[in-house]
């Protein structure tokens, strides 16, 4: 890992910036200038006299989350009543639709992308999964899986899975004969080929796909809720809404930012070690 | 580098009888009969499109001649043979990228060799092509010689009896490219191995090689074999200097272009 010091801010041309500019962009800190500015027009319209109504001043907000989220009782593990009542619940079905994701489609993936007879059977139903619009099947899930938390994780899992699949078919077949004459030649077995070679070649496209699904399964998570549900953040945010509790309407939107955030921040570090190689090898070829 | 010599296997012998391939109406091989020696090198030539690959192939049983067979140490080649290792033409594909340089070389050797002799093996193979201590890189952080370094190196882990090599240093500079061609000479010197080396390359070809396999066009057949002469070891200045290197390099030139016959080689084999 020693060479992996390249860091992206570093690779950035900095000639002719103006010099006052320059701390601003060693820090990072230039990358907040415009969130700030979102949140000073944020303020601004919670100040209008009509809009106002509706739009939660963005300090009462912060507030809301804190109080709403976080405790400080250690045995709840810091987390407030709506964050064990809701958001758990709704992290638990997106985290299982996920991985559920992950795992059929990676596996799924990989044998479509290794058997071309395979995948051209299957062509055509997985063109018509893709392109259906996950959230008009919602009605379906229920009645096919009642109206507890498995319809939610499988119309989670069924939204995400197409685009891990349709990256790792392609990721294996971008492995290419060589490398599978390679094997051949040194007589690598099945498995070391499949875990070795098949599943680290195809990592980097995984991955790409894996990162679409994860922004798509918070949307789902959110869909999924809004009817037929006992908790859950889309749930509170219906009811919120119907209760005119706008601090509350708000506080919940703000805690899906940072949850987006978060997951992304999460998967960038994962696929940093991971994908590390490739990283090398795309630079090297720059 | 003496106790890696005292264990490496006898080298093989490999004797190609009449092959041939068609693929639907196309043959690509008309008939091909030869002997490479066993602890010699020899060399295949061809103009482009002569069959080699394929030959290349069926040698290394991953494909299967229509008629004739390959004999490895007298028994018939069916899959790949045991014993046989491949350096392949484009490094940056046969190497593995998510792979360090040592995991690379000790790969084929998983489930085959305890982790103490797959070490072993490892730092043994690196030191013979001049990368010691380079194991813990990956092969995209170095050149494109190393890398075919590495591809030899993880070749010569597996102690092959016949190191077979598919136009090994097409991808390099022409400085690199007479390194290589110096080290292989060096490792089969030490090893005792028998090489097959594919290229398109005549100097090179002349230079490497005990014995030279000049193939026609297709349907390839045999034009003619030259067994080289010239002293070994050989040197990139003085061996190109010999007035034998000169004329054997002109004869397979003229060979492939198909002005001059067989008959011409006499003064080639005198020497």
């Amino acid at each position: 890992m020693t060479s992996m010091t390249h860091d992206e801010s570093t690779a950035m041309p900095r000639a002719r910036l103006p010099h006052r500019v320059g701390p601003l962009l060693k820090t990072g800190a230039i990358r907040l200038i415009v969130p700030m500015l979102l949140v000073f027009l944020w303020w601004l319209g919670s100040r209008s006299e009509t809009n106002g109504l509706f739009i939660a001043p963005p300090l009462e907000v912060a507030q809301r989350v804190i109080s709403d989220f976080l405790s400080s009782d250690p045995r709840h593990f810091f987390l407030g009543d709506v964050a064990r009542g809701d958001l758990v619940p709704s992290l638990w079905r997106a985290t299982l639709g996920f991985w559920l994701a992950v795992v059929v489609g990676v596996g799924l993936g990989i044998a479509l992308g290794l058997q071309p007879v395979l995948a051209a059977l299957f062509q055509p139903l997985v063109h018509l999964g893709r392109s259906l619009p996950t959230p008009a099947l919602i009605g379906v899930f229920f009645l096919l899986f009642g109206t507890g938390d498995w319809p939610k994780v499988l119309l989670i899992a069924f939204g995400i899975v197409w685009p891990i699949l349709f990256n790792t078919i392609d990721g294996v077949q971008s492995i290419g004969t060589a490398r599978a004459h390679v094997a051949s030649v040194f007589k690598i077995s099945s498995w070391d080929v499949l875990t070795r070679i098949v599943l680290p070649g195809a990592a980097p496209k995984i991955f790409a796909g894996v990162r679409v699904a994860l922004s798509l399964s918070l949307i789902l998570m959110i869909i999924s809720e809004l009817q037929r549900s006992k908790n859950g953040l889309g749930n509170l945010l219906v009811s919120n809404q119907r209760n005119f509790d706008y601090p509350g309407f708000w506080s919940v939107l703000v805690a899906l930012a940072l949850i987006g955030i978060v997951l992304n921040v999460l998967l960038v570090q994962i696929e940093r070690r991971v994908l590390a190689w490739h990283r090398g090898v795309t630079l090297q070829h720059d | 580098m003496t106790d890696h010599a005292t264990e490496q296997p006898a080298p093989a012998e490999l004797v190609l009888e009449q092959i041939s391939k068609t693929y639907g109406q196309n043959r690509a091989i008309g008939d091909i009969s030869a002997t490479i020696p066993a602890g010699k090198v020899s060399v295949i030539v061809g103009p482009s499109g002569a069959g080699k690959t394929t030959l290349l192939r069926i040698i290394t049983g991953l494909e299967e001649a229509t008629s004739g067979r390959v004999l490895f140490d007298g028994e018939v080649v069916n899959g790949v043979p045991e014993g046989l290792a491949m350096v392949f033409q484009d490094y940056s594909r046969s190497l593995f990228p998510w792979m360090r340089v040592e995991d690379n070389v000790a790969f084929p050797l998983r489930r085959r060799a305890s982790k103490a002799e797959r070490t072993r093996r490892v730092a043994e193979a690196l030191q013979a092509v001049g990368l010691d201590g380079k194991g813990r890189l990956y092969p995209w952080q170095m050149s494109g010689g190393m890398q075919q370094r590495v591809a030899i190196a993880r070749a010569l882990a597996c102690q092959p009896r016949l190191l077979v090599m598919d136009e090994p240093y097409a991808s390099v500079d022409a400085q690199t490219r007479a390194e290589l061609e110096d080290l292989l000479l060096s490792i089969q010197a030490q090893l005792d191995i028998t090489v097959l080396v594919v290229t398109h390359d005549i100097d090179e070809s002349v230079y490497l090689a005990d014995r030279i396999i000049v193939l026609s066009k297709p349907p390839s057949t045999v034009t003619e074999v030259i067994d080289v002469g010239l002293a070994r070891p050989r040197d990139q200045i003085t061996t190109k200097e010999e007035a034998e290197f000169v004329h054997a390099r002109a004869h397979v030139l003229r060979l492939l272009r198909g002005t001059a016959t067989p008959d011409d080689a006499s003064d080639v084999r005198v020497a």
